[in-house]
């Protein structure tokens, strides 16, 4: 008879796993009950990567993340440099290359605050869009259109993100909701644009936008309270 | 309502269960477990045959629990039950989604863990026989058609799943007078994950010649075992703690209403009965703690009095105004009071399943059962539940404390008695 030497239990001949526990099991030893010392299973089944605590993974995810962006940044500099003995170009991947380093860091090591990584988040987004205007020539666009822009971009974002949290179950819904964010953007790109260009408010495109993104976002929401199979009886009964 | 494994079934929870959802939590998971251990190791093939044999017959334990807005409710959940490793972890909490029972296995010992939203112990009693003869069926031993369970393949009864406390409940009864508060432990609380758990197997013949001395049952015997065991720790605690505290005894013990009013049900149908001493009266010598707790247990059984009790559980249930409340309010008036009339009350528990009957081809496989209550919670601290086969009683005692002063003079006294204790696992 073969027992297994993870959960001790009995097993059928020819089998390669515990059908319990999944233990692979030898063949070697197969006596009874009082053989057995199982290694207690949470020690043996789990693999090194699985028994990290999700904060142990994303400490992973940084450093993965650090290697490949600096090698990158280090790679294209050499390049600039061989080809051109300065650095011209390069100092675009720079710029970009450390602002995923910073985004990466942040999303690392502030995971739990929410609103906090969002807001250094939005800072560095927003010294690189300055960086790359100073590169190109310092055309102001930055303050009128890229910030607003920006800004918007990350509220809206947030928003999302607080709303897909707080939904017991997600589904179509989330999709539904997804679109309304986009449609919001349009209407907040639209408004800025507008503001930029005639100095007065003014929405027209993304409003067709907004009003279709409603109407198949009610669908889809309406889907996904259909696919719950709530019965009303169950739920009110009193 | 007809259950049938296609449907999508649901039901009401029980009158006894109302209350688990509102106080559950990691530390209170309101889980209890029972566990058969065998003489060999379980074939695990056989068993997991078994399991899917089996929970056909028992659909009703096949639900999770769901949120609705005046009341939680059972909804079925098309899975099959849960057979799990055992890795010593004890009565964890089911999760939301999850069937609320499951059956866990490890060597040479078959577990079932039932949260007492579904069932007490005698229900998960019931389906823990069917899984054993059925599973030592499949291994060859030969059963007698003759003999008493609830056997694969027959019908399901509706009364299987009723709530029976709304059946038996008598309109008009006058309510319960509240009851003081007792006493409780003083000891320091275990760190996170508090719950310990500790066995003592007893010889059966022995207590049983024990308390027949006494003219008394296994239950009021240990009952008031308890009850002396609680009385030595007060009497020996500092003049000015003993000061501060409660000077009433009082311990639940759950009595099985399917012994006194018909029924088949196999969720939730037990009820307490609290014998008490207190001390503000002076000593208590052990016989007098029995004759006490024996005319408290055989008063509180009396069909009357039960259904005093029942009414007063049910008839909050009943009243219109209550049922109306939303479910978020509700929860939150539940929970204030079960610790202000339940908890506060009582200052121990002890739960005696009785002695568990097998055929003689499945009970040849069985080496002894245990019964571990579910976790007690900060105010009570320790619990006791109590099981036997053959000549094996099987005390568990459920401990949240860093003290095991209780369980030591607990086994002190029977041995006193000249009980002799075969063995004693750390589980």
């Amino acid at each position: 008879m073969i027992y297994c030497k993870n959960c001790g239990v009995e097993l059928e001949d020819n089998i390669n796993f515990c059908p319990l526990c999944g233990y692979p099991v030898s063949y070697k030893s197969n006596s009874g009950l009082e053989n057995l010392k199982p290694d207690r299973i949470k020690k043996t089944t789990l693999t090194d990567f699985q028994k990290l605590t999700y904060s142990q993974k994303l400490k992973i995810f940084w450093k993965i993340a650090c290697m490949i962006i600096f090698s990158g940044i280090l790679v294209t500099i050499t390049i600039n440099l061989v080809g051109s003995h300065a650095i011209t170009w390069a100092k675009y991947v720079i710029a970009v290359g450390l602002m995923l380093f910073i985004n990466a860091t942040i999303i690392s090591f502030l995971y739990r605050k929410l609103y906090l990584l969002f807001f250094l988040s939005f800072l560095t987004s927003a010294a690189l869009i300055f960086l790359i205007d100073i590169y190109t020539g310092n055309t102001g666009l930055v303050k009128k259109l890229g910030l607003p822009l920006l800004l918007a971009a990350y509220i809206i974002v947030l928003s999302f993100v607080l709303v897909g949290k707080n939904i017991k179950r997600q589904g179509l819904n989330l999709i539904a909701y997804s679109l309304i964010a986009c449609g919001l953007l349009c209407i907040c790109v639209d408004g800025i644009i507008s503001i930029y260009a005639t100095k007065s408010f003014n929405v027209s495109w993304s409003l067709i936008v907004m009003v279709s993104v409603i109407l198949i976002s009610s669908l889809l929401l309406y889907a996904d309270h259909r696919l719950k199979k709530t019965d009303l009886k169950r739920f009110f009964h009193i | 309502m007809e259950i049938s494994n296609n449907n999508l079934f649901w039901f009401p929870l029980d009158n006894a269960a109302k209350i688990f959802p509102a106080i559950i939590s990691d530390e209170i998971p309101a889980v209890f477990r029972l566990t058969a251990v065998l003489k060999y190791p379980v074939k695990i093939k056989s068993l997991q045959e078994t399991a899917l044999l089996v929970e056909k017959r028992f659909p009703y334990y096949k639900v999770q629990l769901k949120e609705g807005f005046f009341w939680f409710y059972l909804e079925n959940l098309p899975m099959h039950i849960p057979i799990e490793v055992d890795n010593g972890t004890l009565c964890k909490k089911f999760s939301k989604g999850e069937i609320l029972m499951r059956i866990l296995v490890a060597e040479n010992r078959i577990s079932v863990e039932f949260s007492h939203i579904l069932t007490d112990g005698s229900g998960g009693l019931e389906f823990l026989k069917t899984l054993l003869i059925e599973y030592s069926k499949i291994c060859g031993a030969d059963v007698s058609d003759e003999f008493p369970y609830i056997k694969s393949g027959s019908p399901i009864s509706e009364e299987e799943y009723e709530d029976a406390y709304l059946r038996y409940f008598k309109d008009d009864i006058p309510p319960m007078i509240k009851q003081s508060k007792a006493f409780h432990l003083p000891y320091t609380l275990n760190s996170i994950p508090r719950f310990e758990q500790e066995t003592c197997i007893i010889s059966f013949r022995q207590i049983k010649q024990v308390a027949n001395l006494k003219q008394v049952s296994i239950t009021v015997y240990l009952a008031a075992v308890y009850l002396f065991v609680l009385q030595d720790i007060f009497e020996t605690l500092p003049y000015s703690s003993r000061f501060k505290r409660r000077k009433m005894l009082r311990i639940q013990v759950p009595v099985n209403l399917r012994n006194i009013f018909p029924t088949m049900t196999m969720r939730n149908f037990s009820l307490f009965v609290t014998p008490g001493i207190d001390l503000r009266f002076g000593h208590y010598t052990f016989d007098e703690i029995l004759r006490y707790v024996f005319h408290r247990i055989r008063l509180e059984t009396e069909e009357k009095l039960i259904n005093k009790n029942i009414a007063r559980n049910v008839g909050g249930e009943k009243k219109m105004y209550i049922r109306g409340i939303p479910l978020f309010l509700k929860s939150a008036l539940l929970r204030i009071k079960f610790y202000s009339l339940g908890t506060r009350q009582y200052s121990g528990v002890i739960s005696n399943l009785g002695g568990v009957k097998l055929p003689s081809g499945t009970g040849d496989m069985i080496d002894h059962f245990i019964a571990i209550s579910p976790p007690p919670n900060k105010m009570l601290k320790i619990n006791c539940g109590i099981i036997g086969f053959g000549d094996k009683l099987v005390l568990s005692f459920g401990n949240v404390t860093r003290s095991k002063e209780f369980e030591n003079k607990f086994k002190n006294f029977l041995q006193d008695q000249g009980i002799y204790m075969k063995m004693e696992i750390k589980d």
